[in-house]
Formats: structure tokens, C-alpha cells, sequence
């Protein structure tokens, strides 16, 4: 039976910012549809109101010309809406078959034969009987599809299915993706990856600051023009200049990297040993969880590893902390802006004091400095265009891609000669992104080096020289990016190896 | 149905409000229980808060129990603010006040200027080594703090109470678990002819400065402040963790031993069994009263120093109990928290009988 999902005229108020402004959708079985829009477009509202988290000010969602009463995530789920959102919410420490049964209505006998009717289907093959921390990202996702699939559902909502997926489980998603459109359940699928939507959706209903700007077929669209119907201006393109980098001095050396942990969800990392030259970007790819957390610590100082030897600019600082490591001229950019790298609760020149290099004089024989922080933060505000000159504000006012202006300008402000930085454009919109990412080049062209950890693969094919993958706590060997293809990447980011 | 939420911003004036909140709601809590006890709920509440500080005596009374209230909550604060959960003050005061006590007991038969001096810093030292030992544990050993501070009250009440059984006690003293009196230059000096406020209260007023001071004006201050507010951040800023745990909790452990020290040279002049009446738990109250503010934490003492007079005042005219005194500080603890609760969090009814009417 066909289906048909009507949104119309919803609109729901945040103190301080319209989240969905009069919104009016329709959508038919049979189709895949995708929902395109910056963060903060009012796409997660949307969703949220779909599947019942929220509920909205005003208008009303039918399903078959049905007023759907969706005051709960029940509801939404008797109403045969199903919702698989970024981050998994699974038992890590449960089985397979234990997460499947928690919510399930029917004994385990014939639970058991409807997710093997499912698996034969859709040619899935999972473990049921191990514990889902052993799975990898892709096989945690089926997980949370299957369980929807068990309630057979009319309508299934992906929310940025693909931003933990290496290249080829996002390919078999694709494929499942299409299976079930085929079967008349109606897609609605949600990300920032314009190339998805291309190759994947049929009809794209672009969101800009809370309202629907447009809604086309994507055969009609390309690249550029989702790009700037997202964005809404006209997107500057940078590309990066390579980097004749050959034959210059190496400025930090890593060697015998190891780190080993009790904890089950810490990586252990084996024998890791690069290098960085001057004016360089080195890039390490990996889908989250492979090491990236732990390799940032170590490289930061916030985790001291034994028997590692960490060389800068001809020093050991192995067995150094952050603060003395900043001394030598490193910065760190972490990929947890919110609640590490910045303190919500502190106001904003607070939080830029959080770098206090020793020229700075923020505390002048420990006592605080304020007109000195203030005056820095000033200058760290108006050379990184935050959109605020008030260094009184709290941090957690700001927007993503601001505090990481904020950021990478406290960081940068001492001029590093090397910058770490780990995922530095994650959530952020398109605009933000490219300023980071600007801002990124330009310390390469000012003869500084950078290391991007990153798990975003185009971004690290634009900005890095050389690239390694990291997978389970293994780095591979290093790559000029020309000879990399996001192919090759996705393959290495996966287990694979290449020639 | 019901629905919470937090609150994305608490207005400052609110959050130094809300102790308000909690005091009314105290006193009006207590009216209720008085009520059922069967006293004229006005009457009493009047012998508890109004009638103990009407004289003089009342007062000097009130500042007395407040001064090592609010020495151990200023010391307290240090160690909350930075996340470190010290709740052994009460051992750190017990302790201080044995080391303090001992050279007092040195110089029981001598004068000088120079002894009251050296019994308060012994005090103070003797308070400090007693909150390194959790602090200790906790850097290098990951034990909890908790635990291990808690446990600590109960050693030291032991040992202080072998030495004034034993080797300390007072061999004219018929046997009684007590030591020899302190001779007059191991007392603080009295402030008032007939009073029994002593000089003590300077020390609370400069610790007071002292910590406003060092919390918002020092590097120290700065990192007490990110690591109460994320140990992450503190992490990758690269303060010096471990250090800071063991300066927070050996300040921490100072202030408690000075209040020790305080009550012993003070009113008391000997070591005994029980020198405090759980100062070092209630100051607890009083750290999380005064919202560990420096400024806040005095008036936060000086409250929850009415408590005890009122117990005793009550004791006397209405025969009950003076146990009453930590009821009255359980209150103000719960409504703070209630209300606390409310300043942070939002509490929605959702109406859903209208919903369903309009579907």
C-alpha cells in the first residue's frame, strides 16, 4: 500500500530562534527523499517533530490523510514511523539479539526467525550472539535498521546515516536504502553530503534557517547548485596549492608510539611512527574509534606514554604536558570544542586564558591579568571574526562554527609551528567550514606545519600533503595526497589494503 | 504529564537568591513542625531565632559558634569548587586540634607571647597533614576521597579520645577524660570583658579575605575554577592536576585545624571528648548555603550558627530536645537543593487532554 506523509504548516520557537518557520512537506512511497540544510537549518527539529521527541507550536502531520497524534517517540513508533538517528542508542555491553529483543513484543523463538527472515532478504549478515561494542560502525547501524525493519515500518528516517561509515558500508547502505524503497517504505534521509544526495535520493528538499527553500528533483541538480541553495550565497572555492615540500627539514618526529589500555572502549595503539616536515599537513584519516581519541592525547601531552619519543624542533618533549608543550610552540585544537577545548559555563576571554603560553602574562606571578586577557581576547574576536565583541559573553552562547573561530584563534595567536588538530570542522556549516579551512591553508603557506586528524575524507584529500589512515590503532603507511583517491582512503579506513 | 528541562541560563541574581528561598521555607517548615508538636508555632520560632541573639551575650554567642563554621566552609569551598569531595573536616578539625592541643599541653606551666602563635600554627599544620592523607590516596592511588576523608573523622575522634583517656589526660584530674587546663598563654584573647567571643573571629575574616582573594584573583584561583568546571579542559590545558588536588585539600585541611584550634584555646582551654559538636559536617551545610562564595559563606555561618543557639534556647524553654539544631540544618540543606533543582531545571506540565481534544 502506498504511503503518503503530509507535514504541513509546522512551525516551532526556541526562545531566540524560529527552529521550523510554517513548514509544508509532502512525501510519496516510492521515493527517496532527502532533507539538505546547514546546522541550525531546522532539519533535527523537523525530524524530532516526526518522530515524536518533540512536539510543535503549531500545524499538524498526517500519514494516509491521517492527523497523527505524536506526543511521544511511542507514538511515532505505532504509527509505523521509524527513525534511526547519528549516534547509535544501543547496549554496547548487550548482544546483538539482546538489543533487538529489549523493546520486542514477541518471544525470542520467533524473534529469532523474523531477523533471520530479514537477514536473507537483504543479504545482512551479523553475529546475533556478540556483544554490539564488537561490531563496527556499519554493522551497529544495521543493528538499529533492523530494529526498525522488525516493526515494519511505513515511513524510515535517517539522520546523517553515513558520517561513520567508511566508503564501502556506505555503498551497502545505499543499497539496502534503495531495497526498501522498492518495497514501498518511504525514505526520508537527512545529511550535509551533497554527493549523497545525488547519487542516492530522488527528490531534495534544501532547509535554510528554519524554512523550506526549495524542493526539486535532484536530476535536475548539481554539486554547486545545492550547494548554494544550502548555503545561500555563492560558495568561494579554495584549493590548495601543493605544497613543494621535499626536501625540507622534518619539525616533529614520532617514534614508537604505544599505548595500551584496560578500558574496553580505548583503542591500544601499536608502533605508530611519522613525521611532520615544515610548512607541511600531514593527515590522518580513520573512521571514529580506531585510535584518533588516544593519538591526540599522546600528541597533546594529556596522555604520557613510556618508552615514546617525541622529537620538536630537536627536543624531546615525550614526557611533557600540554602547558610545556605550548611553550615549545605546539597547539592543540581537540575534537570535543564544547566541553574541552572551552568551558560552556566561562566567559569568553576565561576561556581564551585556557592558553597561557608565557609570554602572554595572563598571570603575572600568579595573579590574574584581566585588562591583559581581555585586550588578547579583543584581538582574538576581531582577527577571527566571532560574531561577538563582548569577551564577557559565555561561551555556550556561542554558535559551533564560532567557538571554533574562538578557538583555533587562541590556539593560533601564538603563532605555532605546529598546530594538532582533531575533526576541526565537525557539525559545523558550510561557511564556517571554509573559513577553517582557510585559515588551516594559511599556516601552511606561513611555513608552519599541521597534523588533521580528521575523519572527514574530502576534507583531508583538500588540505593534506600526505595522508596515512589509522585503523584499529595501526597507522598505514604514508601517502602523497595526489596519489590518494577517496576510493583508496575508504578502503585502508575499512581494514583493507591496497596493492 | 510531567517533563524536565534543564535551564540553558540561570540569571547570577536568582542563584544568590534561592538560599533566601530556602531559609523562608526552613522557618516555615520548622512553624509546621512545631504545630504538630503541639507549640504555638509563632511563640516557638520566636525562642528559636529571635530570642537567642536579643542580648549581648546572644550575639557574642552567635559569632562564636559561626567563627569556625565559616573557617571550615571557606577551607570547604577550595576543595568543592575543584571538585574534590573533602567531607573529613570534622577530622581535619579533630586532628588540628590534637597537634595544636599537644604544644599547647608543652607549655602548660609557662608563659610567653610566642606560645599562642606556635599552638595555632601547629593547629593549622597539624589540620593540613590530616587532609593529605585522602589527598594522597587520591593522586596516586585513585582511592575516593569521600570515602577515605569520611573514615579519617572516626580515627582522629579515637585518637583524641586514647590521649585524653591515657597519656594526655590530667593527672589531677580524678580520672576524668580530660587534659590539664591550657595556661593563659595558649588562650586566644578575649574581645569583650564577660564575653566568650575571642580573637578566632579574625582569623575566620582573614581567611575570608584571604580565599575571595586567592579564588578570583590568582592563577590558582583560575585553575580551581575550570577544574570544578571540567576536569577535561583542565586536562588539556595542562594544569597541574595532582598538585592542585593536594593544595585544595591541604587548604582545605588548614582552615579546619585553625577552627580546631580555635575551640580549644577559645572557650574550651583543654583537650576533651568533645570539643566539636560536628562543626566540621554542618560547615558542609554552610559551604553549599553561602553558594562558595567567600562572602556568602559568612552570612551562610552565621545562620547556620543560629541553629545551634536556637536548639539550646528551645532546650531550655520548651523542653525539647536540642537535637532539634541539626533538624533545622537538615531543612535548610533539603530546601536548598529542592530549590536548586527548580533554578536549574524546568518543570513543564503537559497538557494532554487538550491535545487530544484538538486531534
Amino acid at each position: 500500500m502506498a504511503t503518503d506523509l503530509r507535514i504541513s504548516n509546522i512551525s516551532k520557537i526556541y526562545p531566540g530562534c524560529i527552529a521550523n518557520d510554517n513548514v509544508s512537506l509532502q512525501f510519496k512511497s516510492g521515493k527517496i527523499y532527502a532533507l539538505l540544510g546547514e546546522n541550525g537549518a531546522g532539519k533535527s527539529t523537523l525530524v524530532k517533530i516526526l518522530s515524536g521527541v518533540i512536539s510543535p507550536d503549531n500545524g499538524e502531520v498526517f500519514l494516509n490523510e491521517k492527523n497523527l497524534k505524536l506526543s511521544s517517540p511511542l507514538d511515532a513508533k505505532k504509527n509505523k514511523i521509524g527513525m534511526v538517528f547519528q549516534h547509535f542508542n544501543l547496549f554496547e555491553t548487550l548482544s546483538v539479539f539482546e538489543n533487538l529483543s529489549i523493546d520486542a513484543t514477541e518471544d525470542n523463538k520467533s524473534l529469532r526467525v523474523r531477523i533471520n527472515e530479514i537477514f536473507k532478504k537483504y543479504n545482512f549478515s551479523i553475529d546475533l550472539d556478540v556483544p554490539v561494542l564488537n561490531l563496527s560502525a556499519g554493522q551497529k547501524q544495521k543493528v538499529e535498521i533492523i530494529r526498525c525493519l522488525l516493526r515494519s515500518p511505513k515511513v524510515l528516517i535517517m539522520d546523517e546515516p553515513t558520517s561513520v561509515l567508511t566508503e564501502q558500508e556506505t555503498e551497502e547502505l545505499f543499497i539496502s536504502l534503495k531495497k526498501f524503497c522498492e518495497e514501498g517504505i518511504l525514505i526520508i534521509y537527512i545529511t550535509h553530503k551533497l554527493k549523497e544526495v545525488l547519487s542516492l535520493c530522488d527528490e531534495v528538499a534544501v532547509m535554510r534557517k528554519g524554512k523550506v527553500v526549495s524542493v526539486s528533483q535532484t536530476q535536475n541538480e548539481k554539486v554547486e547548485t545545492l550547494a548554494n541553495k544550502m548555503v545561500g550565497q555563492k560558495l568561494a572555492k579554495i584549493k590548495k596549492k601543493i605544497n613543494i615540500s621535499k626536501n625540507k627539514d622534518e619539525i616533529f618526529k614520532v617514534k614508537h608510539l604505544n599505548f595500551y589500555s584496560d578500558d574496553p572502549f580505548e583503542t591500544n595503539l601499536v608502533n605508530l611512527n611519522f613525521s611532520v616536515k615544515k610548512g607541511e599537513c600531514l593527515g590522518i584519516a580513520g573512521i571514529s574509534g580506531n585510535g584518533q581519541n588516544e593519538l591526540f592525547q599522546i600528541l597533546s601531552g594529556e596522555i604520557i606514554t613510556p618508552d615514546t619519543s617525541i622529537i620538536f624542533r630537536n627536543k624531546e618533549i615525550a614526557k611533557l604536558n600540554p602547558k610545556q608543550r605550548r611553550e615549545y610552540l605546539m597547539a592543540f585544537s581537540p575534537e570535543d570544542r564544547i566541553s574541552q577545548a572551552a568551558v560552556p559555563e566561562l566567559k569568553i576571554y576565561e576561556n581564551v586564558a585556557l592558553n597561557n603560553f608565557k609570554s602572554s602574562n595572563f598571570f603575572e606571578k600568579g595573579l590574574v591579568n584581566e585588562r591583559k586577557i581581555k585586550e588578547h581576547s579583543k584581538k582574538i574576536l576581531s582577527d577571527f571574526s566571532v560574531n561577538t565583541d563582548n569577551v564577557e559573553l559565555k561561551s555556550q552562547f556561542l554558535s559551533g562554527g564560532n567557538l571554533q573561530k574562538l578557538i583555533l584563534g587562541r590556539e593560533l595567536i601564538t603563532a605555532p609551528e605546529l598546530l594538532i588538530c582533531y575533526n576541526p570542522t565537525w557539525g559545523l556549516d558550510v561557511g564556517a567550514i571554509n573559513y577553517i579551512h582557510e585559515t588551516l591553508i594559511k599556516i601552511n603557506d606561513q611555513e608552519k606545519s599541521t597534523i588533521l586528524i580528521s575523519t572527514d575524507t574530502e576534507e583531508l584529500l583538500k588540505l593534506s600533503d600526505r595522508i596515512a589512515v589509522i585503523y584499529k590503532g595501526k597507522l598505514s603507511k604514508i601517502m602523497p595526497s595526489e596519489e590518494v583517491t577517496p576510493e583508496k582512503l575508504g578502503l585502508l579506513m575499512g581494514g583493507g589494503s591496497i596493492d | 504529564m510531567i517533563k524536565i528541562e534543564k535551564r540553558n541560563d540561570v540569571p547570577m541574581a536568582l542563584y544568590f537568591f534561592t538560599p533566601f528561598i530556602a531559609i523562608i521555607l526552613t522557618i516555615l517548615g520548622g512553624g509546621i513542625i512545631f504545630y504538630i508538636l503541639g507549640f504555638n508555632p509563632i511563640e516557638a520560632l520566636k525562642f528559636y531565632f529571635i530570642t537567642p541573639i536579643s542580648n549581648l551575650y546572644g550575639l557574642s554567642e552567635l559569632l562564636l559558634k559561626a567563627t569556625p563554621l565559616c573557617l571550615i566552609a571557606i577551607g570547604l569551598s577550595f576543595c568543592f569548587k575543584s571538585n574534590n569531595w573533602n567531607i573529613g573536616a570534622e577530622g581535619q578539625l579533630t586532628f588540628g586540634a590534637i597537634v595544636g592541643g599537644g604544644v599547647a599541653l608543652l607549655f602548660y606551666n609557662q608563659e610567653g607571647f610566642y606560645i599562642l602563635p606556635l599552638v595555632i600554627l601547629a593547629g593549622a599544620i597539624g589540620g593540613m597533614i590530616f587532609a593529605l592523607i585522602p589527598a594522597i590516596l587520591k593522586t596516586y592511588f585513585n582511592t575516593n576521597e569521600i570515602l577515605v576523608s569520611l573514615m579519617l573523622v572516626y580515627v582522629s575522634k579515637l585518637l583524641l579520645d586514647y590521649l585524653v583517656v591515657g597519656p594526655w589526660s590530667n593527672p589531677e584530674g580524678f580520672n576524668f577524660p580530660e587534659t590539664r587546663q591550657f595556661s593563659n598563654s595558649s588562650r586566644m584573647p578575649l574581645l569583650f570583658e564577660g564575653l566568650r567571643i575571642h580573637a578566632g573571629i579574625f582569623l575566620a575574616l582573614a581567611a575570608v579575605m584571604l580565599s575571595w582573594f586567592i579564588l578570583y584573583k590568582t592563577y590558582l584561583g583560575f585553575q580551581i575554577k575550570v577544574s570544578g568546571l571540567s576536569l577535561k579542559t583542565a586536562k588539556y590545558a595542562g594544569f597541574k592536576g595532582k598538585t592542585m588536588i593536594l593544595v585544595v585539600f591541604m587548604i582545605s585541611g588548614a582552615c579546619a585545624g585553625l577552627a580546631g584550634v580555635g575551640e580549644i584555646t577559645g572557650p574550651i582551654g583543654q583537650l576533651h571528648r568533645m570539643i566539636s559538636p560536628d562543626y566540621g559536617f554542618t560547615a558542609i551545610i554552610v559551604a553549599f548555603l553561602g553558594r562558595l562564595n567567600p562572602f556568602g559563606i559568612i552570612f551562610a555561618s552565621l545562620v547556620v550558627a543560629l541553629t545551634y543557639l536556637g536548639a539550646e534556647t528551645a532546650q531550655i524553654f520548651l523542653q525539647i530536645p536540642k537535637y532539634t539544631g541539626q533538624v533545622f540544618q537538615g531543612m535548610i540543606l533539603f530546601f536548598l537543593l529542592a530549590s536548586d533543582y527548580l533554578l536549574f531545571f524546568k518543570v513543564k506540565i503537559l497538557n494532554l487532554k487538550k491535545n487530544e481534544l484538538r486531534h
